[in-house]
């Protein structure tokens, strides 16, 4: 024990230390087939971090071997070997090409394991699978490319993209899948004042995603689990290498697709003339094109230069990163400035490692103001952009009225000018976050198979951020300009640490991995706003905190190296729950059956991997918005929600703040996900084919949705509360294979495909069939939504009146089916009608190298989903642009010349249109020229290139099924350098 | 080596042991709020809670103007209580038409709602929200728990009159309840919070109900005129009063004995017409314009401290637009929706014309027909509210968004109207007190009393029609014209019925539906019939 906590506080300290008399070997590592060289062989210690790998020439030196050492060579595409070092200073080795993938190590919850050994759908990806191009955001570097995870990127600068893995399980709850990078959790509610919060992680230092798919994968991080959990491990030194330095640069080009097809100046002069009751007088005589007027080419450049070293037992990597990249909205800018250090450790005999990583990262944005978007969309084409008589900055503003102030003869309820709304207002926020974690590892001297692992890690930011408009802004009615300053802290500390024992029983022929552990993790938001309100300064605060604690266990047993057996537990406490409802229970338990070891499997050549796969598990979701939600709370009225209670003794009326009870659902508890899943690996003729398919089929119960309560029985009229439950389905299809392979030549092919479908299956405590809570809010009118919420239907469903067409296929305005036949068109009448998210989609990915030249391509499809082109909707009838609130007109779109509807129809399914899509998302082409000092690769390549639909509108990729004021992806044009010294 | 490190050790496992403390899993808020256990500690919680029951009717939520809605289910603006409380009242009959594309909206003047009409719905869970904002604050101030948290003197004193109120609030609503929906959920304090069912109430236990609390709080509320903005004695009789108008349609007993008796408690009450213009009682200073003596229950607004997107907001802002000039009614904007149909601009002998000073139209660019129910030039516009002071200077919001103008929900008007109509229903009183009440009012509207009636002109018809000139827009309409039964299956206006020239429609639209979204959820409730 005392050796125990001299270790712990010899690595507390970080102590470098030197070590024993020790040995170097060297030598060449070639293919047993070809006797040719295989350069980046990865040579390691066994049971050590201490390892090099080959250079081009398939040569190696490591130092630090003692005799009885063991020497693992292993390589992507051939078997690993195993050499017991016997002192000779020169080991020449061959490796045979096969099925080697399956010795790869993939990280899983709190632990690792091979992909041989995984018993779940866990996949992992790799950076020589990730998308090419300048990316900003790390999610998008693994668009397309594992089946069952959808990635819709955004098109802001440093956007955000919705990420679904299996579609996601809950209706309001969270969506997203859990986070984890380099071990650290994020907190799922994001990080405030960023696009982003996975921007805090560089692309350029990702060594791989470790995607987890199933409950047996991820029910060890229990009650956040259900929508799958992303591992991001960081790259890090490496030990006996070399200085290395590498600089990176992107400079990228971005202009969008496509602009809403909107009427010009003559066509809608000519509507509004003959529209009844307008005045043609109001028109201008400009003909200006409000979308060119927003838009702007935009550029963006990433330099990223990294420095790694790795001695004998300590590495280290730092890698500096500038991301600057403009959106093609006009004055929306993201810059990233950030420093990625990471130091690795190994002491005591390599017993003991220390991993510290350290993110430090300055997120800076300008945001554009993004109604400009459904401004140019609206704005009246006949009107100049500028207006020399305009006391608003000299931009033209619809304005009229008596007001001797010129500054108040805006139009309140107008369409403001888009290019004023982005270019007089400022807003600038600056997130200084810091994600740093130090991890020890130690594995007992006195019993090498006894693991344990300490890992404390916090994620820590503050943002600063302002918005101003000037008092010439016509968007301001106040009498001073606007202002609002904002402020937050974000705060997610972590504490975690287990016990892994590993051992082998030979009496059995067993092979044992145990894993128990405990976690705590501290969730903290606040966050300040001091704004200006009817000429005064009103502040607001907020503070949320909330906890999780958490014990985990894993056993895995691998029997005869052909049977797999493998269960976890974890048991979660959340303080978002009341003490009854607190803790809940997250097992699974899986199989695996390697056929492939099967004797009657050994002789053949066909097979290079078979196995079976199935499991079982609960995961959680507690990811429901509030903190407090069990408690009944007291809310008071912030400035400007006050009640007069007569008067004050001087005369002035007196007001009093108010103090509101919240509603709470005492019983709140975890929302539930049990999940099936069965799945088959495989792998043909050395592994030149290989693949995966999973089946899997869930159902979350106890489902956290926001619903209406009895009126009368809760203190507001909708409630997050467990009620109801949905049911998924899919099948995942992965495929890779490696159609030529040789010294010049290589074609590696990637494809995955999936089907899923979810349903709601209950949705209310009730038994009413019909019963539905109405959903997605649409433009045009307050209150609208499109969609629905009901049994046996898919949540992105969408709800309309079947339209009636003529005989010219043209829609007949307001007529539509009369369902339930009562001859009047009523609510009654509407019915579901397709959905918004798809039934199957698919990625495919090339990946072509001639000698130094490297040739890439990804295509990406979505299938069987609609999407409700709300733009069209919102603005394609004449009354759209000629009845308006006051003395001005708004732009159509230019559907309405094709449906000719007067008056607005935004129920119709007219407006609901397939969205299928095929797109080719990412071509790279680089070419590698060595030199002697450097090497330098060049790349070239190009995103969103080509989109292949039927959709008429912008982009047929939109999240949630609704197409509104959308900002318009980009096709980008990349150019890239990199040396390497 | 060991003892070396020890204190670093300690320090490391202490650490360890408080970060993993279960402890740590009871959290509680660290802002403004607070839990219930600690907000009374502090003695004018109670207070602020009463302000919020209040709040219930004129704002929205908890920022003004919006951002922390009390209903999720609407749009915060269209959430709130006077805003749908006037569109029902309103919008459904010859007074008002509205413009706009926002859902279902259209249905509810043309009669066509169903049991999904968001804003019925919303209406409906406004209600029951107030009842149960009410019901907590009754829980909240037993004398167990009062006692329990040591609450005496003044305080308790105190504590007893907002309880009356908040009887009274529960009251005001169950009877709009009552007036809607006429079989509703039935809630008291002595119901829980939380996962149940409410049961289901009839318009004769809801009836005697409201009758019953309104007596029983008579005596322990405020005195009337005591604090301006809060419920008091005048404000429970002017209740029972129109409780008991409409008796007959909610219970099939008339009762309009009953009615005399507390209109006539209210008339000698103090109140007065005051001997200012009727457009008073609606500019932005009817707090203190002198139009106050005549106001009994207010619903009060404030440019700067009470703002939301509902209430007068919107009556006053919706009303504006074509060529009106929204600087002359206070506001920055117009939104251009509401106006009023030809049958009512009829009303008023020679139309908008009229010598009356009821009669507050705007006809420039406004063609009095209504062909369309979308263009805002159909239908004459009204100026009845406006957010400027007698000077005509703008209320204390400098943007003009949110006015100052208090909307009299109960008036002493309405008091002399209700003697009037009691009387001639048979309820009793005295003919030449009704006559001279009439002509009261109708002295202020002509300025002189050259258009003043006889006793022997008293009749239902014109009691209907002078409630019209008199209160319109002052959110009584519907009920009036179901208690003369002209709301459907007679009267006609335009696009009553959805078509443009009008027409009757199926007696059962009295009542509105109860909301298909909550007899999906509460299995006690049955659908008002025709539904």
């Amino acid at each position: 024990m005392k050796k125990l906590f001299k270790s712990t506080l010899m690595l507390l300290l970080m102590l470098p230390m030197s070590f024993f008399a020790q040995q170097t070997v060297s030598g060449t590592v070639s293919e047993s087939a070809t006797g040719l060289p295989i350069p980046g062989v990865n040579i390691l210690v066994k049971g050590t971090t201490n390892g090099t790998s080959t250079d081009f020439d398939g040569n190696y030196t490591i130092s630090n071997v003692n005799q009885g050492d063991v020497l693992v060579f292993s390589f992507l595409g051939f078997a690993a070997r195993e050499i017991p070092y016997a002192g000779q200073t020169n080991l020449n080795v061959q490796l045979d090409e096969s099925d080697a993938a399956l010795e790869e190590v993939v990280l899983i919850g709190y632990g690792a394991t091979t992909r041989q050994d995984a018993t779940g759908a866990v996949e992992k990806i790799s950076p020589a699978q990730f998308n090419r191009g300048a990316v900003v955001s790390p999610e998008t570097l693994i668009a397309g490319k594992s089946a069952g995870v959808r990635i819709t990127p955004s098109s802001e600068p440093g956007g955000g993209s919705e990420i679904r893995i299996r579609g996601g399980s809950s209706l309001s709850g969270n969506n997203s899948p859990l986070i984890v990078i380099d071990g650290i959790p994020l907190d799922q509610r994001g990080v405030q004042g960023v696009r982003n919060q996975l921007n805090a992680i560089n692309p350029d230092e990702i060594e791989d995603f470790v995607i987890l798919k199933d409950a047996a994968a991820t029910s060890i991080y229990g009650s956040r689990a259900s929508n799958g959990v992303i591992l991001i491990t960081t790259k890090k030194g490496s030990i006996e290498t070399d200085f290395a330095m590498d600089y990176d640069v992107k400079v990228a080009l971005g202009e969008i697709t496509d602009k809403v097809d909107v009427l010009n100046a003559a066509q809608f002069r000519d509507i509004v003339t003959n529209a009844p009751g307008t005045n043609p007088a109001l028109l201008g005589n400009a003909n200006t094109d409000w979308q060119d007027q927003i838009y702007r080419t935009s550029l963006g450049a990433i330099h990223n230069v990294t420095f790694s070293e790795g001695f004998d037992s300590f590495t280290y990597r730092v890698n500096l990163n500038r991301t600057d990249q403009q959106g093609v909205l006009k004055t929306d800018l993201y810059e990233r400035t950030a420093l990625n250090a990471t130091f690795t450790q190994n002491l005591f005999d390599n017993n003991l490692k220390i991993t510290l990583n350290a993110k430090g990262i300055l997120d800076q944005n300008q945001f554009a103001d993004q109604g400009a978007i459904g401004a140019a969309v609206s704005f009246d084409p006949t009107q100049p952009v500028y207006d020399p008589t305009s006391p608003f900055d000299g931009y033209f503003e619809f304005r009229g009225g008596s007001d001797p102030d010129p500054l108040r003869t805006e139009f309140r309820q107008a369409t403001r000018n888009p290019l004023a709304l982005l270019e007089q207002r400022d807003n600038n926020a600056t997130n200084k976050r810091t994600i740093s974690n130090l991890n020890l590892d130690y594995r007992f001297h006195f019993l090498p198979e006894l693991r344990f692992n300490l890992n404390a890690g916090i994620d820590y930011s503050e943002l600063d951020g302002y918005e101003t408009r000037p008092l010439t802004s016509a968007v301001v009615g106040d009498d001073i300009p606007f202002e609002n300053y904002y402020t937050g802290l974000n705060r997610n500390s972590l504490l975690d640490f287990y016990f892994n024992y590993k051992s082998a029983i030979e009496a059995i022929d067993t092979k044992l991995d145990l894993t128990a552990g405990h976690s705590y993790q501290e969730f903290y938001i606040g966050d300040k706003q001091r704004f200006t309100q009817s000429n005064e300064f009103q502040n607001t605060f907020n503070i949320n905190r909330n906890a999780l604690e958490s014990y985990f266990a894993r056993a895995s047993f691998d029997i005869s190296n052909r049977y797999l057996l493998s269960a976890s537990f974890r048991r979660d406490g959340s303080s978002r729950f009341s003490e009854d409802n607190r803790w809940s229970n997250f097992p699974s338990v899986s199989i695996g059956w390697k056929l492939m070891n099967e004797p009657f499997l050994q002789n053949q050549t066909v097979f290079s991997d078979l196995k079976l796969r199935a499991g079982y598990g609960v995961t959680g979701n507690q990811e429901i918005g509030g903190n407090y939600s069990y408690l009944g709370i007291y809310t008071p009225s912030r400035g400007r929600a006050d009640v007069q209670f007569g008067y004050n003794p001087n005369g002035s009326p007196r007001f009093v703040n108010t103090l509101r009870p919240e509603e709470f659902d005492a019983n709140l508890k975890w929302e539930e996900l049990q999940t099936y899943n069965a799945g088959i690996d495989f792998g043909f003729f050395q592994g030149r084919f290989t693949g995966s398919v999973d089946g899997y089929y869930r159902r979350t119960e106890d489902l956290l949705a926001t619903v209406p309560v009895p009126a009368g029985a809760n203190l507001s009229d909708l409630l997050t509360t467990n009620v109801g439950e949905t049911v998924s389905r899919g099948i995942e299809v992965g495929l890779n294979g490696i159609l030529v392979s040789n010294e010049d030549f290589n074609w590696n092919v990637n494809y995955n495909i999936t089907f899923q479908d979810l349903e709601i299956t209950r949705l209310s405590l009730g038994d009413d069939p019909n019963f539905f809570i109405p959903q997605g809010g649409i433009s045009g009118g307050v209150g609208n939504n499109i969609q629905i919420w009901k049994e046996g239907y898919d949540p992105s469903t969408f709800f309309v009146y079947r339209q009636v067409y003529n005989e010219q296929g043209q829609p007949i305005e307001g007529a539509y089916v009369d369902v339930n036949g009562d001859n009047q068109i009523t609510e009654a009448d509407k019915q579901a009608y397709k959905k918004g998210t798809p039934d199957y989609y698919m990625g495919f990915t090339n990946s072509i190298s001639y000698k130094n030249l490297d040739f890439s391509f990804t295509f990406r499809g979505n299938f069987g989903n609609y999407v409700y082109n709300n733009t069209q909707s919102s603005n394609g009838f004449i009354g759209a642009g000629t009845v308006t609130p006051q003395d001005y007109y708004s732009n159509l779109n230019a559907n309405v010349l094709d449906s000719g509807f007067e008056q607005n129809q935004f129920f119709s399914d007219y407006y609901v249109r397939r969205a299928d899509f095929v797109r080719l998302d990412n071509v790279s082409l680089s070419y590698l020229i060595p030199g002697d000092a450097v090497n330098v690769r060049a790349s070239l390549t190009g995103t969103n290139l080509l989109t292949i639909t039927d959709y008429v509108g912008l982009d047929p990729e939109i999240s949630n099924g609704i197409d509104n004021n959308f900002y318009p992806r980009t096709r980008n044009v990349v150019l890239g350098l990199n040396f390497s010294f | 080596m060991y003892k070396k490190f020890r204190p670093i050790l300690f320090v490391f496992i202490s650490t360890m042991m408080f970060i993993s403390c279960q402890d740590e899993l009871d959290l509680a808020p660290e802002d403004e709020r607070q839990t219930s256990a600690a907000v009374f500690s502090s003695p004018e919680s109670y207070e602020q809670f009463l302000a919020k029951l209040y709040a219930g009717l004129s704002l929205s939520g908890q920022q003004g103007p919006a951002g922390q809605p009390d209903l999720a289910g609407l749009d915060e603006g269209f959430s709130n209580y006077m805003r749908l409380y006037f569109m029902m009242q309103e919008l459904t009959t010859d007074e008002a038409v509205i413009g706009w594309n926002d859902g279902t909206i259209a249905n509810l003047h043309a009669q066509t709602w169903t049991s999904g009409n968001e804003f019925i719905r919303t209406m409906y869970s406004r209600i029951m929200y107030q009842v149960a904002l009410n019901n907590e604050f009754l829980r909240q101030t037993t004398d167990e728990v009062l006692s329990e948290r040591g609450v005496d003197g003044q305080l308790r004193t105190d504590i007893q009159n907002y309880r009356a109120e908040a009887r009274f609030l529960r009251a005001l609503s169950y009877w709009h309840a009552l007036d809607l929906f006429g079989n509703p959920p039935f809630i008291t304090e002595n119901d829980p919070i939380g996962a149940f069912l409410p049961p289901q109430t009839d318009s004769e236990s809801l009836f005697l109900f409201i009758e019953s609390e309104l007596k029983e709080i008579e005596n322990q509320i405020l005195p009337p005129r005591h604090t301006y903005g809060r419920a008091d004695q005048a404000a429970v009789w002017m209740l029972l009063s129109k409780l008991y108008l409409n008796a007959e349609t909610y219970t099939g007993t008339p009762r309009y004995a009953d009615v005399i008796t507390y209109t006539t408690k209210v008339i000698e009450a103090g109140y007065e017409i005051p001997d200012v213009p009727y457009e008073y009682l609606f500019l932005a200073d009817n707090d203190r314009n002198g139009a106050q003596k005549e106001i009994i229950f207010p619903i009060t607004f404030d440019g700067l401290n009470t703002q939301s997107y509902g209430g007068m907001t919107f009556i006053i802002h919706a009303a504006v637009g074509g060529t009106m000039d929204p600087a002359d009614y206070g506001v920055g904007s117009g939104w251009a929706g509401l106006r009023t149909t030809q049958q009512f601009v009829d009303q008023f002998p020679g139309g908008a014309d009229t010598e009356d000073s009821r009669a507050m139209f705007y006809t420039d660019g406004q063609i009095k027909e209504v062909l369309s129910i979308s263009n805002f030039t159909n239908g004459y516009a009204i100026t009845k509210y406006k957010n400027v002071d007698v000077n005509g200077d703008w209320g204390r919001d400098p943007a003009g968004e949110f006015p100052d103008t208090d909307f009299p929900m109960f008036r002493l008007a309405d008091a002399y109207l209700m003697y009037a109509e009691a009387h001639v229903r048979g309820g009793g009183g005295d003919a030449a007190k009704a006559r001279d009440y009439i002509n009261e009012l109708r002295e202020r509207a002509y300025g002189d009393p050259s258009s003043n009636i006889s006793a022997g002109d008293l009749s239902r018809n014109l009691i209907l029609n002078e409630r019209a000139r008199e209160l319109y827009w002052e959110a009584h309409r519907r009920t009036d014209l179901i208690r003369f039964n002209q709301f459907t299956e007679n009267g006609i206006w335009a696009f009553k019925g959805g078509v443009p020239q009008g027409s009757t429609t199926p007696s059962f639209r009295n009542l509105m539906p109860i909301p298909a979204s909550d007899l999906g959820v509460n299995t006690n409730l049955t659908q008002n019939p025709g539904y």
